[in-house]
């Protein structure tokens, strides 16, 4: 007589009858069976089966295979079925709850340096509280999207490496990023959901204001922000200032020069000329106010004085304007690297673009935001963001002579110590063709490390980059596709084809889920109307229809190990190649650019950033193929269509042969030359290649170089193994006399050691005798 | 800071900080780097810059 069973976990319970019956009865009901006297009678079966097999303590393996036993046995092969199929999935939904458990385990007690998944962002700090909380948040999600959510066979393609759903653990919540049009956003002020700012009106307000504005976006969506226009719309704010700056300097030189009333004189002036002219006293002198204000003024306080004080006002506003301006931009770039998203987890990811404002405010804009950077932290040290995109274009800041040519140079400079600005090209044939002069709007930007958004099939009237941004993206393991195809290059189409097909699905699939959501589910990014057209719409409104000017996009990874499994050589090395590598990508253009016309959505292609993905692929696959050379016998697929980072090869032809590829690939790109030596030393080189990148049609680029910094003497730029400034070698310790001589730590000597704050208070400190 | 022979010593154990871009991305230092980039950081090649008139 069975009294008791094992479980799983090794416990053992009273066995129970009922739970039996209660299994066959719910398989057959799968299946429209209303007879549960038969699943009753079955049960009884089953434990008859058991006891006569001697079985008295049963595990609960062997009661469901005596389960599926006493079905089949009874000719009830459908019914078995039914519960060959119920097990199985429950053993799935088991393993992957151990699997979850063992992530969850790894993330609580392994740290970041030992523990892959905790640095598969290098941007979130995994071994924080709330960078390990958002984690758990993430893997979990991921397996909940992958057993509920996504489609078998997406689930199967993604979980075995064809494809890789990025952003999968936000899969039912949001969208990937946004294009912010600050102007829009600050006319008349707006709320980030916990308050309502007013509209700034000053530079500094202009710019703390962006950043929060940056901030609140991120938190509605998975991805980074960008401003597209950065220098346009602060410029605004700068205009503000100096209408500021002028007023009070030019009350203090009348004042000071004796005239009676002189703050009630000057405001009215002002006030008067703005009521009828509409306009205020501007940076370049150039709109007409400083003789409207003479008229106005000369009456009563005299021509003389009235020059005096205009010429005194226009002096202080103009230094002052360009402090201002510099604090501002300088208090941003602080601010967003320390600014936290995402429940403390990161700093938000910003972009922004910029170098086309030719007027006075946004040049002292742009070429402080560049001196800010130039200039570093704190402590100077580099700043890791917002990513700056100086936008080249001829005519604006390419040539000598161009109005902005000056800052052009200057962003090579800072380039060239800092990395940043990258350089997008409007003048590439696949950008011009949206630009419109005067329409900041129509000018292609790039978001984070390349995305990019500007065509619109949905509706063509609108080829503009503000309120428009990714929806998801899914990315094709190109070498696994090669190296199934043996050789075989039509095999390899036919696969391709078969791949974007899926791909496509799924993006339609992830697209249905997110038209779905509300307006009140994005505070900011909808309900602030940052996302193009959503100010029409109420909270509780759908959102599927502005969705529509978004991108669903197709990317892929390790274009140079697919074209080494098919024909041998990767197109860095062989013509033919290349030739090949541009007819993979094209096919793979063409079958989005189909489905945008078949469907009025904008399918698009992106080059792959693969943050986490390019380790993830070729594991997979050496574990399926082995190791192949030159496919996979690295520890990374080749990003996107670049050329092997190992492959040596001149800078020139490095960005000529991935030229092409930036005009197919219309969600984005982004290419990179890796540069020896220091180029603050070289600018001219530097900027060489900026102009080459333009030249070929190169829509995204930047200049890599090595950028190091020893943290005990401040020195920026090449170490090697020894700083070049003080002499130490990694992790060794250095005199402090030595420090001090170069002018370092001037506070600190043996009295003060271990202290630190007051120098007066340091100075007065004795030494505590030891006895 | 510390103390050795009587002299201040400042900096033990103290790394240098390597900024790198990677996807696009900059990264204050290289470990936080995933095990795949760091390898690809690693492999990296430099461009020459010396035949750009044949390639104009």
């Amino acid at each position: 007589m069975i009294q008791q069973i094992v479980k799983r976990d090794g416990r053992v319970v009273p066995f129970e009858l009922d739970k039996i019956t209660e299994a066959i009865y719910k398989a057959a009901q799968a299946l429209g069976g209303q007879d549960r006297s038969m699943a009753e009678k079955l049960a009884a079966d089953v434990v008859a089966y058991l006891e006569q097999k001697g079985n008295e303590t049963p595990s609960v393996e062997q009661i469901q295979d005596a389960v599926e036993h006493t079905l089949i046995e009874n000719g009830h092969a459908r019914t078995a079925k039914e519960f060959i199929l119920y097990r199985s999935t429950r053993t799935r939904v088991r393993e992957m709850n151990t699997k979850l458990m063992k992530i969850y385990e790894d993330l609580t007690f392994r740290e970041a340096h030992e523990n892959d998944v905790k640095r598969e962002n290098a941007n979130i700090d995994g071994d924080t509280a709330m960078g390990t909380m958002l984690k758990y948040g993430s893997e979990g999600a991921k397996q909940f999207d992958e057993m509920f959510i996504l489609k078998p066979e997406h689930s199967k393609a993604h979980r075995e490496g064809d494809i890789h759903i990025h952003d999968l653990d936000f899969y039912t919540l949001t969208t990937t990023c946004c294009q912010i049009d600050l102007t829009r956003l600050f006319e008349d002020g707006f709320s980030t959901g916990h308050g309502f700012l007013r509209e700034p009106n000053s530079i500094q307000s202009y710019s703390a204001l962006a950043c929060i504005a940056i901030q609140a976006n991120q938190n509605d969506q998975h991805g980074g922000q960008s401003v597209p226009a950065f220098d346009f719309d602060m410029a605004r704010g700068v205009a503000k200032s100096y209408r500021t700056l002028y007023r009070a300097n030019m009350i203090k030189a009348l004042d000071l020069e004796g005239v009676e009333n002189a703050e009630k004189l000057a405001r009215d002036a002002a006030e008067k000329i703005e009521a009828e002219n509409g306009i205020w006293p501007a940076v370049d002198a150039q709109n007409g106010y400083t003789e409207l204000e003479f008229a106005l003024l000369a009456p009563a306080a005299g021509e003389e004085t009235v020059k005096k004080a205009q010429a005194f006002a226009r002096r202080y506003a103009d230094r002052e304007i360009d402090r201002h301006t510099y604090q501002a931009m300088e208090a941003l770039v602080h601010n967003l690297n320390t600014m936290h998203s995402r429940a403390g987890a990161q700093i938000p990811f910003s972009s922004l673009n910029y170098g086309t404002d030719v007027s006075p405010e946004g040049r002292l804009v742009i070429r402080n935001l560049l001196l800010a950077t130039e200039a570093g932290l704190g402590n100077g040290e580099t700043a890791i963001f917002p990513i700056h995109i100086f936008k080249v274009k001829e005519g604006v800041n390419f040539n000598p002579g161009d109005p902005n040519y000056d800052l052009f140079k200057l962003a090579c400079k800072v380039s060239a110590e800092r990395l940043f600005p990258n350089f997008s090209f409007i003048d590439a044939p696949f950008n011009l063709k949206y630009y419109k002069p005067g329409h900041p709007e129509t000018e292609a930007t790039y978001m984070g490390c390349r995305t990019r958004v500007v065509g619109n099939v949905y509706d063509p009237s609108r080829e503009i980059v503000n309120g428009r941004g990714n929806l998801s993206f899914t990315s094709i393991n190109l070498p696994r596709l090669a190296i199934k195809a043996n050789h075989n290059i039509d095999f390899f189409f036919e696969q391709l084809d078969q791949q974007l097909n899926l791909v496509i699905d799924q993006l339609n699939h992830r697209f249905k889920i997110q038209c779905g959501k509300k307006v009140k589910n994005f505070p900011f990014l909808m309900g602030q109307g940052i996302w193009i057209d959503s100010e029409h719409l109420g909270p509780e409104d759908t959102i599927g229809e502005v969705l529509k000017h978004g991108t669903l996009t197709a990317g892929f990874i390790g274009l140079a190990e697919c074209l080494t499994a098919l024909i041998g050589k990767h197109h860095g090395e062989s013509q033919a190649a290349q030739n090949l590598g541009l007819e993979i990508i094209g096919c793979m253009r063409k079958r989005m650019d189909e489905e945008s016309a078949k469907t009025g959505l904008n399918y698009t292609l992106i080059a792959t950033p693969a943050e986490g993905l390019s380790g993830r692929f070729v594991r997979l696959d050496r574990q399926r193929y082995g190791s192949i050379p030159g496919v996979t016998d690295r520890e990374y697929y080749t990003n996107s269509f670049h050329i092997p980072v190992w492959f040596p090869i001149s800078a020139y032809e490095k960005l000529r042969l991935e030229a092409p590829y930036h005009a197919l690939t219309n969600a984005g790109h982004i290419s990179y030359i890796e540069l020896d030596g220091d180029p603050v030393k070289n600018l001219d080189a530097f900027e060489s290649v900026v102009r080459f990148m333009k030249e070929v049609g190169i829509g995204y680029g930047s200049i890599n170089h090595p950028l190091d910094r020893d943290p005990v003497c401040g020195y920026t730029g090449i170490i090697d193994d020894v700083c070049p400034r003080c002499g130490r070698h990694e992790g060794e310790a250095i005199e402090l006399e030595k420090l001090q001589k170069l002018g370092l730590y001037r506070h600190l000597n043996a009295q003060t050691l271990g202290c630190c704050g007051n120098p007066e208070e340091e100075a007065d400190r004795i030494v505590n005798p030891v006895e | 800071m510390t103390m050795k022979n009587n002299t201040v010593m400042v900096g033990e154990g103290v790394g240098f900080e390597r900024i790198r871009r990677i996807t696009g991305y900059l990264v204050g230092t290289l470990d936080r780097f995933n095990n795949a980039k760091r390898a690809e950081v690693a492999d990296r090649v430099k461009h020459g810059l010396s035949d750009q008139m044949e390639q104009l």
